[in-house]
């Protein structure tokens, strides 16, 4: 059992099993989503697309979990799969170095082609002081994101875990998968992925 | 100068993703870093990139930014004495 749930696809956005309205799609919708529910964190227009994503459906999740927020703690953990890990970051910033006559390195590009960025966003924002994991695998794989999973909760730290699939191939084509769980709830956790 | 002060505001604003500002919101006198725009230390680098791709200066001393972008005004004034295209 999963304390919260949230999917976030080009055209849907289910959170906790109900299916949120929305008007846009693609790219548009992770805007949309951050006018609608956030707001207040200009930093998002500045990110990556796997950024964007993971910053929405983690607010959309915490939202839901209802806890107070930024108030800085160790004991969550942040853990994200993915297959193509910041492949649209690369493109972006390639695109800026791809032409010899037009070579200028976009530094804000530059600093967001690591998978890893967005569990640091996260992590920022929120204040969390305990471990972030982003891991690259072949496929969307339940059986070895819980194995990654235990291994996090084997840190007597960590009592939650802000986790799942967070993937993204360009603007307009992306796949959030993401959970939190507690270390109590984690025996059902392979299940629940599935 | 009003002129390049609007444009440089426009490439500003395209090049640092100040997503929903118009020109007419910076003012030109106000800091750009900190309690102006609150720009950071990734966008300065990106204001380097600009002037050198939109104006041809080449920073030499990169110390150099933290008096050249004090504001939009002064950004505007040394790239009108030292731009190349």
């Amino acid at each position: 059992m999963l304390n919260h749930k949230v999917i976030i696809t080009p055209n849907e956005v289910i959170l906790d099993g109900k299916t949120l309205d929305h008007n846009e799609q693609g790219g548009a919708l992770l805007t949309e989503l951050y006018r609608t529910y956030v707001g207040d964190y200009p930093k998002f227009f500045k990110m990556d697309t796997l950024s964007k994503l993971g910053l929405v459906a983690s607010e959309l999740l915490l939202q839901a979990e209802g806890e107070p927020r930024f108030e800085a703690r160790e004991d969550r953990a942040v853990v994200f799969f993915n297959r193509s890990a910041s492949l649209q970051a690369d493109t972006a910033y390639q695109a800026t170095i791809q032409e010899p006559e037009n070579f200028f390195p976009s530094p804000a590009a530059f600093v967001y082609t690591l998978p890893n960025i967005v569990t640091g966003e996260i992590a920022i924002r929120n204040k969390y002081y305990g471990e972030t994991s982003f891991i690259v695998l072949p496929e969307n794989d339940p059986k070895i994101m819980a194995q990654q999973l235990q291994l996090a909760f084997l840190d007597t730290m960590t009592q939650s875990i802000l986790g799942g699939w967070l993937d993204c191939t360009d603007e307009n084509h992306f796949e959030a998968h993401l959970f939190l769980i507690d270390k109590q709830q984690f025996d059902t956790i392979e299940s629940s992925l599935l | 100068m009003d002129e390049l002060i609007y444009t440089l505001k426009q490439q500003i604003i395209e090049a640092l993703n100040l997503e929903d500002m118009k020109p007419e919101d910076i003012d030109e006198n106000a800091s750009l870093f900190g309690e102006g725009l609150g720009l950071d230390s990734i966008d300065a680098l990106e204001l380097i990139v600009l002037m050198e791709k939109n104006y041809g200066i080449k920073l030499q001393d990169p110390s150099q930014g933290k008096e050249i972008f004090k504001s939009v005004a002064v950004m505007a004034d040394f790239i009108q004495k030292n731009r190349t295209k």
